[in-house]
């Protein structure tokens, strides 16, 4: 592992969103999102996800001054809800294993707790994703499981395991 | 409170209709109601009903009526993205003059019919405001517990856990 002092986090920005449309228009990455690679689906949630910088809710790292990977608060309008908040976060698929993913779960969980005030930090991830194993680690414990979220082309579904952690 | 007589000519259950406004937004506002909805005001009622009429045009929408008056509302909130269009997570409000009387009932079983009719959606989820009184009516209707977020909600300082719901709407013996 290299180290992490070529990593790097700021606020997202809105110019993020290319780097968020071509890391999503991969298909390693994709299969652990909601969309499929039609062009419809992954501007509109490329639009929401970069929607929530506006509001300092997202973060974006750098590698050696280059995005490689982002996280995002999903800010609740109700305010019974906004104690607690959805989070999501993605790692460029060629710079996996570096620190990337845990650097940006650790500074969202920040963000989260000194800016937005959260109680309550939850994450939607599918089954065999090697990211639960990042979250298990970091406190989350599993509340549901949705066993057929996702539907492949082949017919075969895949399930959502829904986890939370009290900050 | 007698139940309604869901099979007589003055009860109907038909696609909602921009008229039909008027009333979710009366009900989004009745403290009856909004104890059990996401949203705790006028104001916040007023997105979630811009929210909710958005899918008339998609008929994801039915609306109960006793003697042509609506007496009820269902909605199904179709999914945007193809991996996830098989399901989906549906909502209803019926006005406390109508609860217990088997309005909710009968929107939930056209919901259904709807969903896999129309829609060829395989499974329906609800997420209710734990105690909620619709939950006996989910387990009449073949709903199953299959998550519980405790503290999801929070209102004057109390937490309330979130419960979701669903139906698989593909067993030809649950219909």
């Amino acid at each position: 592992m290299q180290e992490k002092s070529e990593l790097t986090i700021r606020p997202a920005e809105m110019e993020d969103a290319s780097s968020l449309a071509e890391w999503l228009n991969d298909e390693k990455i994709l299969r652990w999102f909601p969309m499929t690679s039609e062009p419809r689906e992954l501007d509109d949630s490329v639009r929401i996800w970069i929607s929530y910088a506006r509001m300092g809710a997202g973060l974006t790292a750098l590698w050696e001054g280059k995005p490689c990977g982002m996280a995002n608060l999903y800010i609740q309008i109700y305010k019974k809800l906004k104690h607690q908040c959805l989070f999501s976060i993605i790692v460029k698929e060629s710079m996996r294993g570096k620190g990337i993913g845990r650097r940006l779960l650790k500074e969202i969980e920040e963000l989260a707790k000194e800016m937005f005030q959260i109680e309550i930090l939850h994450l939607e991830v599918y089954e065999g994703n090697p990211a639960i194993h990042l979250y298990e680690r970091a406190g989350f414990k599993r509340y549901g499981i949705e066993k057929h979220f996702i539907k492949e082309k082949e017919g075969q579904y895949r399930a959502k395991i829904m986890m939370q952690k009290e900050l | 409170m007698e139940a309604l007589d869901v099979s007589s000519s003055n009860f109907d259950i038909r696609y909602s209709e921009i008229e039909d406004t008027p009333y979710l937004k009366k009900w989004f506002s009745q403290d009856e109601i909004l104890q059990w909805m996401p949203f705790s005001d006028r104001e916040e009622g007023e997105l979630a009903l811009k929210i909710w009429t958005g899918f008339f045009r998609y008929n994801a929408c039915l609306t109960a009526t006793f003697e042509k008056i609506p007496c009820g509302m269902g909605i199904l909130y179709l999914m945007p993205y193809r991996k996830v269009a098989h399901h989906c997570l549906f909502q209803l409000v019926v006005p406390p003059s109508f609860q217990k009387r088997g309005v909710g009932s009968s929107l939930i079983k056209n919901l259904k019919h709807l969903a896999k009719n129309y829609f060829q959606l395989e499974w329906m989820q609800m997420e209710v405001v734990e105690a909620n009184p619709v939950l006996p009516i989910l387990k009449k209707e073949r709903f199953y517990e299959f998550a519980r977020q405790e503290k999801f909600f929070k209102y004057e300082g109390s937490y309330a856990a979130r419960l979701l719901w669903e139906c698989d709407l593909k067993d030809a013996r649950k219909e």
